[in-house]
């Protein structure tokens, strides 16, 4: 039988340490956050133009090219961006606009011209878990997510392809998302996103890497990165070229009656 | 990226100029007795497009061989355009088509390019429009665009005719006889033309817009003149097109995986036609309306519901049109195979005669540039809309190479 003043310390002791469990998760819960809010803050420029090139690859190695001009500007923590569709040639013209706000709670505001129809569209800006244009990436994992839409945790520190890196798990708030979790690495040089896996309800479902990046008119930058979804054996490649920052893109650019000409300017 | 300017590096005129287009091949058989062919035809359309820093300049031409529609056959300018950007407005001159409204697949304000019926509305619905020689000119502010569009020359609808399977005979009583003149069209001088102004404006979480368009009736009026000959009736259709004013509003508004969308028109004096074959057109002051949701519930599928209608002020009953019509639209689509397959079916509804259009698609893009479509088109139900179709329920295939 434990004496009572053992008895006190013996539940004092296994307090401590659970407390000190609870303060360590605490911790590097707050880490987490801290880290991603430091990747999301990357310098990027107020506007950045790009051409994307995805290579959607299946299992039998047949490939299909699918080519976006981008063009985004910030406004504040908002963001105003202009995607026009070089290829297929069947969809070439189309052009998508977007308003997205930082604010979890405001829809984004998007429009579609299609050319074939020569009218815009308003599209409802709640779909982001659709697959874009039957690649690998989704508009969300494409998209600017507000770091407060997940709970980060530090999970430690590992090196990818020879880059140190911090390793989080960010788990969604929504328990709807398509997303169980997702795990990253996140480089402690350039701040930014060098791996991702993403979980659904049955495992690991796609592995996110990037190829190469560097700096590309002094912001850091990804030039090559592939998703792989590991459950279809499918693969989408993504590479990035003319990347262009703070080059004064007009606010004209981003407004409805600007698409609807069929062609950017 | 052409013309967008953001880069310093000289353009040559090579890189100014782009060519593309598309060339398909489509047939269809009737599904009925006697099987018979009702479309059949090859269609390309070569567009060059040049982009000259502030000017802009397009030119699509068709080429089109067609064993069913002879008139259909040969070569025309579909579009030629020239474009110029300024900071706040821009203005494009000549042939272009014109598109208004927020309705899929149905025409509420969207009248500034006329309809094309000569395969009904089994064409893709951007081919059901005619190109107008028009000069637009925007206005851009911040949220609001003011367009105006000047029509010089007057275009009407084409109607299927001849021997375009299409071209259905009219039912006319055994002791009838009927005989045309030719249509009237307006002559072509400025009071003639025709005048456009639309206001719109882009809101976050809401588009609207606000129209008024003078113009003239696409299709004419059948003005008759009825004799009485030894116990026969002579009736003498006089087609005319008439002048009308029609004032538009459309708004569409996003909530989560939903699009709610509303057009009006409303038809100041518009003729409207007489339910017997002696009578005459009545002009008649009339509201086009249409409400519609989009549905965008993830996984590739699209659901698009529309219920619309129109109302005809001071009605009488010799109208063939009642006071009041509804019809509806159902369009269901989904994509699969990494958006390579994709299954639609786009059904129309006539309320008042239960006649209907349902066709159903199959397109699979077995490259990216060649795509092969099949259908069944099915025309049901009874009444003059729909019904009246039914023997030419069709099945159809579709090549298109887009280049």
């Amino acid at each position: 039988m434990l004496s009572k003043t053992s008895a006190f310390l013996l539940a004092s002791a296994v307090l401590f340490f659970a407390g000190q469990d609870m303060l360590r998760a605490e911790t590097m819960q707050m880490m987490g956050r801290e880290i991603m809010v430091m990747e999301d803050e990357r310098p990027d420029g107020d506007d950045r133009t790009s051409v994307m090139k995805m290579t959607l690859i299946n299992k039998r190695g047949s490939k299909r090219i699918r080519e976006v001009s981008s063009f985004a500007k910030d406004y504040g923590r908002d963001k105003k961006m202009v995607m026009v569709f070089e290829k297929p040639a069947d969809v070439k013209g189309t052009a998508f606009l977007s308003w997205e706000y930082d604010d979890p709670s405001r829809e984004d505001d998007k429009w579609l011209y299609m050319p074939a129809m020569k009218k815009v569209r308003r599209i409802s800006g709640a779909s982001k878990n659709e697959y874009f244009m039957g690649s690998d990436f989704t508009y969300d994992d494409m998209g600017d997510r507000n770091v407060d839409e997940d709970t980060h945790v530090l999970l430690g520190e590992e090196s990818v392809d020879g880059h140190a890196c911090w390793k989080i798990e960010s788990t969604p708030v929504d328990l709807d998302d398509m997303y169980t979790r997702k795990v990253l690495w996140v480089s402690k040089v350039a701040h930014m996103v060098l791996k991702t896996e993403y979980y659904d309800k049955d495992g690991l479902l796609k592995v996110y890497r990037v190829l190469d990046f560097g700096k590309e008119g002094g912001f850091w930058a990804v030039r090559y990165s592939e998703m792989e979804n590991i459950v279809r054996n499918h693969k989408t490649v993504m590479e990035f070229r003319a990347m262009q920052y703070d080059t004064g893109l007009q606010d004209r650019l981003f407004k409805v009656s600007s698409i609807q000409r069929g062609r950017i300017r | 990226m052409a013309g967008v300017e953001v880069s310093a590096r000289e353009v040559s005129w090579v890189e100014r100029m782009v060519v593309d287009g598309w060339i398909e091949g489509a047939q269809s058989v009737q599904i009925r007795s006697p099987h018979d062919a009702l479309t059949s035809r090859m269609w390309g359309r070569l567009k060059l497009s040049a982009d000259i820093d502030d000017f802009f300049g397009y030119v699509s031409v068709d080429a089109q061989k067609n064993w069913k529609v002879d008139s259909e056959t040969g070569i025309d300018v579909h579009e030629a355009w020239l474009e110029y950007v300024a900071d706040g407005w821009d203005a494009r001159v000549g042939r272009q088509v014109i598109i208004w409204g927020k309705a899929d697949g149905v025409q509420i304000t969207d009248i500034i390019s006329p309809p094309d019926y000569t395969e009904f509305i089994t064409r893709d619905l951007e081919e059901i429009r005619l190109p107008v020689d028009a000069a637009k000119f925007r206005l851009l502010g911040e949220a609001v665009d003011v367009e105006l569009i000047w029509i010089p020359f007057f275009k009407a609808a084409v109607q299927p005719s001849g021997g375009n399977p299409w071209a259905l005979e009219p039912d006319i009583p055994e002791n009838v006889r009927v005989t045309a003149a030719q249509v009237e069209e307006p002559e072509t001088s400025l009071e003639n033309s025709e005048i456009a102004l639309k206001i719109s404006a882009f809101f976050s979480g809401l588009d609207v817009a606000a129209s008024v368009f003078y113009t003239w009736d696409d299709n004419p009026a059948m003005h008759r003149t009825v004799t009485q000959n030894k116990g026969e009736t002579d009736v003498r259709f006089s087609p005319e097109h008439h002048r009308m004013t029609v004032f538009g509003f459309e708004f569409s508004r996003p909530w989560s995986d939903f699009v709610f969308r509303g057009e009006v028109a409303y038809y100041l004096g518009r003729f409207f036609e007489p339910a017997s074959i002696t009578g005459s057109p009545l002009k008649k002051n009339a509201l086009n309306w249409l409400g519609g949701l989009d549905w965008s519930p993830g996984n590739d599928w699209s659901i698009i519901a529309q219920v619309g209608g129109i109302a005809i002020f001071d009605h009488e009953p010799g109208l063939a049109a009642d006071e009041h019509s509804l019809s509806g639209t159902v369009h269901v689509s989904k994509k699969l195979l990494r958006q390579t397959l994709t299954l639609s079916n786009m059904l129309y509804y006539d309320v008042r005669e239960q006649g209907f259009f349902d066709r159903i698609k199959t397109e699979y893009a077995v490259t990216d540039d060649l795509h092969l479509l099949a259908g069944v088109d099915v025309f049901g139900g009874g009444g003059q809309s729909f019904g009246r179709y039914r023997d030419n329920t069709q099945v159809w295939f579709k090549a298109k190479y887009s280049f």
